[in-house]
């Protein structure tokens, strides 16, 4: 199977596009009314203060899943390794290092490409490869830079010494953000932020739900839907797109209408998509199979509360990172076997991914976890989520192949 | 070279169970510099940092993919092997990646009796201060809890006392090497490397004998290039070796293990447990803790500081920090006119062909200078 168009069955996807085009027209319009342009990582909880000051936020991180679909990241790629970078670093900081310093002064980019920053806000936590991408942008772009850390602990862990080290590193942003638009903070512009989110994050929470029911509504490669928990958080855009999907599943659901006319197995994901080939999530159909949950889709998601809203986005950034990765493997496998019950799942599918250690690190204990504590089988291939060389086509389909046999044989299919 | 440290440090874990049985101490294993030995000691508790090199790599592959850095998949086949089984506990601070995913895989599998996993801060302002106390203090309780003991602040004065001294020694001896005296690196490393792995107090008088030998010999000096040693976790003595053999003299170093941990002193004349955050907080940074105007200013300093002729980088393979940094940092001693090389280890790799005919093209380099 050649990595192509993904198969994707709901009809949000046509207005999933035009939000995708307006975030980047966003930026590039900010730009060009002389409104600051950050650049700005991962950290989940920044961007409700972002919209809350009227600042069009870019994520680095977000643009190269782009780049892997559109396929400029072996271009990107080639940038970062001719300025002596490993090819072992993190494909996310492979793409986005050589966007930033070479990639983005190319002609006709799809989107027009990303507007250069005119701040940046770097910071000591999450992964390495994301601190490590910032302190090269840092390096690189000549403009105004926020060092700021959060502490690394599980989410478990967290007491309140963590929540107000992240709330004061909160408020020093909020002061950054007042000199760099000459404008003041309004926590009641915050407030509301915070309120689109959690509002945003309950119907995530109701719409993956909905995925328990047999047959599957829609599948992981549908996954494209979380761009809006990405960078839509904290408007009504998020809002109004979630609430456009949850009634097009309900409604797919009262008709008894699954992804597929026959599901007959019920998977698991475990890590990061391969971004370059999301058609990958169609293979399984042809056994009539279905990825129905994953762990990835899951960490975008958390409650806040609109009364508290700087400890809300602190608490929010705090959890964005030790969710998905190893900072706790004891709350990763608490939400695996949560959702391999909940989904009904009949078999797990471990992308051990090259491009995120920290996703990866643990994944032969959630093998053990599921085999020994729900009796569910599992499989692992090995893969990249950002670089299609380091993806064997021919392995996964052998690997895949006999695993998917013995998932219906076990079903007595 | 003196085989004292290096016969200290093969002989280490027969010692810590003997104090173990004798002393009724606990051991507690540790994972990064960044975890605070000082109060592990307070609590009469021998810090056993684990390092090295397993004879069968392969046992880690169970738990471990190979595409982890092999310090990692070496400490954790170290430890499925039962090498580690004496230890009571273990200890992490956040630090990198790789090393946090070890501790979580660790601490599943082995089931030690104490775990607990630091997240000291990243910057130095007053806020990072107070929440780092917090954060300490956090794991002050946890030792309580485990111990059955309560903290002392005087035996923390105490156990501050003994490993400023320590570092101090170790530090001279950095510092007579430069001045000329004939010390082999190798022996700084093990120096190094028993104070992470044995009772402090044990030490203390064999690093004087050993400072007091080598202030004896100080002389004009070894007419060697002087190297500057960076990198993460290096215990590659053959290649360490292979350089002072080749026409290298290394003088310093930007390792896990060397002057970055000795440089500075804990301030004995404030709270000792805010004067033990501060230090962590303040010392140079790691790879995985720093930004890069934080490593390029320690790497001139040091550059500095030593008179050095040429950086070997030695990195390990799929370290994200170093392997980072690497360009950044090239860039920054190709401005400035210093030669640099850089080896990649890869898994039991060690002293092959390779590794050497790279290290002697590049004195040959360094010569024709």
């Amino acid at each position: 199977m050649e990595a192509g168009k993904t198969r994707k069955r709901l009809k949000a996807n046509k207005a999933l596009r035009e939000i995708i085009t307006q975030f980047y027209a966003d930026s590039h319009r900010a730009k060009a009314e002389g409104r600051p342009v950050g650049w700005i990582p991962p950290m989940n909880g920044l961007i409700e203060l972002f919209y809350a000051m009227d600042i069009a936020p870019v994520f680095p991180e977000n643009w190269a899943p782009v780049c892997a679909a559109i396929g400029t990241n072996k271009k990107n790629f080639e940038y970062t390794a001719k300025r002596g970078f490993s090819g072992d670093l993190c494909g996310y900081f492979r793409n986005n290092v050589g966007y930033a310093l070479e990639g983005i002064n190319e002609e006709n980019q799809p989107l027009d490409g990303l507007p250069e920053p005119d701040f940046l806000i770097s910071f000591g936590a999450g992964c390495i490869p994301t601190m490590k991408t910032f302190q090269v942008l840092c390096d690189h772009f000549d403009v105004p830079v926020l060092r700021a850390d959060l502490p690394q602990v599980a989410m478990e862990d967290i007491k309140e010494h963590h929540i107000q080290y992240a709330v004061a590193q909160m408020k020093r942003l909020i002061r950054f953000l007042e000199e760099i638009t000459g404008k003041k903070f309004d926590i009641d512009r915050l407030r509301q932020a915070v309120a689109y989110t959690d509002e945003a994050c309950r119907l995530w929470d109701e719409l993956m739900s909905k995925r328990s029911t047999i047959p599957a509504p829609f599948s992981a490669a549908e996954l494209g839907i979380m761009f809006v928990m990405v960078t839509r958080h904290g408007t009504e855009i998020a809002v109004n797109f979630l609430k456009g999907v949850l009634q097009e599943v309900n409604e797919k659901i009262a008709r008894g209408e699954g992804v597929i006319p026959n599901e007959k197995l019920r998977l698991f994901w475990d890590n990061i998509p391969l971004w370059y080939n999301m058609k990958l999530f169609n293979y399984f159909e042809k056994w009539d199979a279905v990825v129905v949950a994953e762990t990835y889709s899951a960490a975008w998601s958390l409650r806040m509360d609109p009364n508290k809203p700087l400890e809300s986005i602190a608490y929010k950034t705090l959890v964005s990172y030790p969710l998905v990765s190893c900072v706790s493997l004891h709350k990763r496998l608490e939400l695996i076997v949560k959702a391999i019950r909940a989904y009904k799942i009949d078999g797990a599918i471990l992308h051990s991914n090259r491009s995120c250690k920290p996703i990866s690190m643990g994944q032969m204990d959630i093998q053990k976890v599921l085999a020994e504590e729900l009796s569910v089988p599992s499989v692992m291939f090995d893969g990249d989520h950002m670089d299609g060389e380091k993806f064997s086509m021919a392995q996964f389909q052998t690997r895949i192949d006999a695993f998917m046999e013995m998932l219906l044989a076990k079903k007595d299919y | 070279m003196s085989t004292k440290f290096k016969d200290l440090y093969d002989r280490h874990i027969e010692m810590i169970q003997e104090e173990q049985r004798k002393n009724e101490r606990l051991a507690i294993g540790t994972l990064c510099s960044y975890v605070p030995v000082e109060i592990l000691h307070a609590f009469n508790i021998l810090p056993v940092r684990l390092w090295g090199q397993s004879e069968d790599i392969s046992q880690a592959d169970a738990l471990l993919q190979i595409y982890i850095c092999p310090p990692a998949r070496h400490i954790m086949a170290l430890g499925l092997a039962g090498h580690y089984d004496f230890l009571d506990g273990i200890v992490h601070s956040y630090t990198c990646d790789a090393t946090c995913g070890l501790f979580n895989i660790w601490c599943r599998n082995l089931k030690p009796k104490f775990s607990f996993l630091l997240s000291p801060p990243y910057i130095d302002i007053d806020e990072a201060i107070e929440y780092s106390l917090a954060e300490h203090r956090g794991f002050i309780t946890a030792l309580e809890n485990f111990t059955k003991k309560r903290f002392s602040v005087d035996r923390l004065r105490r156990s501050i006392n003994l490993y400023n001294e320590a570092r101090a020694y170790i530090k001279e001896i950095y510092d007579v090497k430069h001045r000329g005296a004939p010390v082999s690196y190798l022996d700084i490393y093990y120096i190094n490397l028993c104070l992470q792995v044995l009772p402090v107090e044990m030490l203390i008088s064999l690093y004087q004998d050993y400072l007091l030998a080598a202030k004896e010999m100080v002389s004009k000096g070894s007419g060697k290039y002087r190297i500057l040693l960076s990198g993460s976790v290096i215990s590659d003595v053959d290649i360490m070796g292979l350089i002072e053999q080749r026409g290298g003299d290394i003088v310093v170093d930007d390792t896990c293990l060397g002057f970055r941990l000795v440089q500075d002193r804990i301030n004995e004349d404030e709270d000792p447990l805010t004067a033990l955050v501060k230090y962590y907080l303040r010392r140079p940074p790691c790879s995985s803790r720093a930004d890069f105007p934080a490593r390029k200013n320690h790497v001139l300093e040091m550059i500095s500081l030593f008179d050095v002729d040429a950086v070997i980088f030695m990195h390990q393979k799929f370290c994200d920090p170093h392997l980072s940094d690497h360009p950044f940092l090239k860039k920054v001693l190709d401005e400035k006119g210093i030669p640099q090389m850089q080896l990649e280890l890869e898994e039991e790799e060690g002293l092959t062909g390779q590794v050497q005919t790279r290290l002697e093209s590049f004195f040959e380099i360094l010569e024709g200078k």
